[in-house]
């Protein structure tokens, strides 16, 4: 009996697979700069993994290098190529907009992945799919707050902030989303400084070495990701300076380790892996007419030393 | 009894116009935040400034002899990178010459082109920039880099180490600028790189060996930056294979900035030292009296031409020029 069932299913599956198969979707996708980052190259991995291992689907993977004009003769080709769905990491999100128009009325699904494209190109993408940094930043806030909450600094503690990089979406949303929420959470709890690192650990130890002289008193560090987190911890660790709790976003090996060693509180959750998957489901729901907020935000949860065991580590 | 007749004091003006520069900022940024001059923050300003100014204390012999070298910041890059993962495969004791002789090569390359095939210096160098930054890349795959066990190793020594209650970091600095500043100022071979950029033309003539001399100024420039590199990467003991990106303008501005002449043939290693710790310490100090970043991109802009103003204005012995 149980074994006629799963026989059963089997079969299902496989003239599923095979009905799938007799229309293929064809989805391109243009990335921004593989190769640069960790981040980037572990998401083309992620993509193409997940791609291959889905039958019903058939993709074009293409890396712009950080070149928006390539990246611009990118979706053209894929529009020549008369692929189904177009997937673009924006390598900036004005200087894209015509191409995407184009591909739009061409009659191809656009989803915008990772980092958004500027509004007035809203009009020709069907979804965007992506962390949702304002939050990331508020969820930030919280961990941090809750962390002076157990101590019981919270009517005292004094911040400083290190930015990412100015004029990029995601430092600047990170930022918003932390300064609008920490007041909502700690009221008392003052930002005392903020400087950009740069997305830059070294930037990032120099920013920190300058607040140590300038502040006696520092409770806490709040940076755009681990990677200018644990620059600003080195620089404490250097200048002697103890009890500093040190929350990031975008965890890294590094941070994952900095927690592991007790000496950093927190971060933000978000695997490239999951990216990239949500993109490539976010492409196969459009074309195949699902309902898909234009918002498609993955989940980026809280991580801190406490449930640390929950996460594996990060492979960038 | 001597006296010193205005003229003289004239001329001593006119040769550390750059030096009043400094002395009027530390001035300046002390007097808006006592803590500037604190020991701690002037070694953390001189050490954070000490990997740039290696760089260009070699770049400073390159653009005396007439030349760019705008590929230093990828190459500190490669170094950094290179450094780090035979850290983990080879040890450290092997890693460091390891990656001072592949960092030396592309040295050599650079000097072959330049100084045996006589290109032009802009060009290979900013190709240079780009097929090093490529080259990093490749070598990690994209990832960051960083040492396994940073607890277990004695690799940090470089760039977190004290000796004599001095950050290493900045002993190198101060022991590479006096090795290179005798080596410029008081050998043949530092006056051959000032006649070679002086008048390529006339020190040919004189026996002076163009080739060899610009050669041996590019493998110079990245001996230095392998140095950088090396104290770069034992100060965080990991790093991002970006790390050294954009340095080359910012080594340019301080080898500039202490007067060496763009079009070769002047300046010296210890005006490039003020250039160097003029450009530390007006970020340093920006950052204590707590301006928003955006305003600190205008001022630290106007500080260097007030900079570079006050330096010509000490040699010409008046604020304008009068012949302008």
């Amino acid at each position: 009996m149980k074994l006629r069932t799963i026989l059963a299913t089997t079969s299902a599956a496989l003239a599923l697979a095979g009905a799938a198969s007799a229309e293929t979707m064809k989805i391109g996708i243009t990335q921004n700069n593989v190769g640069v980052d960790s981040y980037q190259t572990t998401y083309e991995k992620a993509f193409i993994a997940a791609a291959e291992a889905n039958d019903a689907v058939e993709t074009v993977v293409l890396d712009a290098g950080g070149d928006v004009a390539r990246q611009i003769a990118q979706v053209e080709d894929l529009i020549q190529q008369e692929v189904d769905a177009i997937i673009i990491w924006p390598t900036n999100g004005e200087a894209v907009i015509p191409a995407v128009r184009k591909a739009h009325q061409a009659g191809i699904a656009v989803i915008v992945t990772n980092s958004n494209i500027a509004e007035p190109g809203f009009d020709f993408v069907k979804s965007f799919s992506g962390p949702d940094n304002i939050t990331q930043g508020a969820r930030s806030a919280e961990i941090m707050c809750d962390k002076f909450k157990e101590m019981g600094v919270e009517n005292e503690a004094k911040v400083v902030h290190i930015t990412g990089q100015p004029g990029y979406t995601t430092a600047i949303e990170r930022a918003k989303g932390f300064e609008d929420r920490l007041p909502e959470v700690c009221p008392n709890v003052s930002i005392v400084d903020t400087q950009p690192g740069d997305w830059n650990r070294e930037k990032s130890q120099t920013v920190m070495e300058a607040f140590l002289v300038k502040y006696d008193d520092i409770d806490g560090v709040y940076a755009g990701d681990d990677n200018m987190g644990v620059g600003a911890l080195n620089a404490a660790k250097a200048a002697g300076r103890d009890g500093i709790i040190f929350v990031g976003a975008t965890n890294f090996a590094v941070g994952y380790e900095a927690m592991q060693a007790g000496d950093y509180w927190g971060s933000i959750y978000q695997s490239p892996v999951d990216d990239a998957e949500a993109a490539l489901q976010t492409a196969i729901d459009v074309l195949k007419g699902e309902e898909v907020p234009f918002l498609n935000y993955f989940d980026t949860p809280k991580i801190t030393q406490e449930n640390l065991d929950e996460f594996s580590k990060p492979v960038f | 009894m001597a006296t010193i007749t205005r003229r003289q004091v004239g001329d001593a003006l006119a040769q550390q116009g750059i030096l009043i520069a400094f002395a009027v900022f530390m001035v300046a940024f002390t007097l808006a935040n006592p803590r500037f001059l604190e020991v701690d923050n002037v070694f953390s300003v001189v050490r954070s400034s000490a990997i740039l100014g290696i760089m260009a204390l070699g770049v400073t012999f390159v653009v005396i002899s007439g030349n760019l070298d705008l590929s230093v910041g990828s190459m500190m890059s490669f170094s950094t990178i290179v450094v780090l993962d035979l850290h983990d495969q080879i040890g450290p004791l092997l890693a460091i010459p390891a990656m001072f002789a592949m960092t030396l090569c592309l040295g050599a390359l650079i000097g072959f082109l330049v100084g045996y095939l006589r290109l032009n210096s802009l060009i290979v160098t900013l190709g240079m920039l780009s097929a090093i930054h490529g080259l990093t890349l490749t070598y990690s795959g994209g990832q960051n880099m960083d040492i396994a066990d940073k607890e277990g190793t004695w690799f940090g020594v470089f760039g977190q180490g004290f000796a004599l209650g001095i950050p290493v970091p900045i002993l190198i600095f101060v022991a590479l600028a006096a090795l290179l500043g005798l080596v410029l100022a008081r050998t043949p071979f530092g006056r051959k790189v000032y006649a070679v950029g002086g008048n390529s033309a006339a020190a040919t003539f004189s026996g002076i060996r163009r080739g060899r001399t610009v050669f041996v100024c590019y493998l110079l420039s990245a001996a230095c930056v392998a140095t950088a590199g090396l104290i770069q990467a034992s100060r965080s003991l990991g790093s991002q294979n970006t790390v050294g990106q954009g340095l080359e303008l910012e080594v340019l501005a301080a080898v500039i900035l202490g007067g060496a002449s763009l079009m070769g043939g002047s300046g010296t290693i210890f005006k490039t030292v003020i250039g160097v710790l003029i450009l530390g310490f007006i970020q340093n100090g920006l950052l204590l009296i707590g301006l928003p970043f955006y305003v600190q991109f205008v001022v630290t802009w106007i500080i260097i031409i007030l900079a570079v103003w006050l330096d010509i204005a000490a040699k010409r012995g008046r604020l304008w020029s009068p012949i302008a």
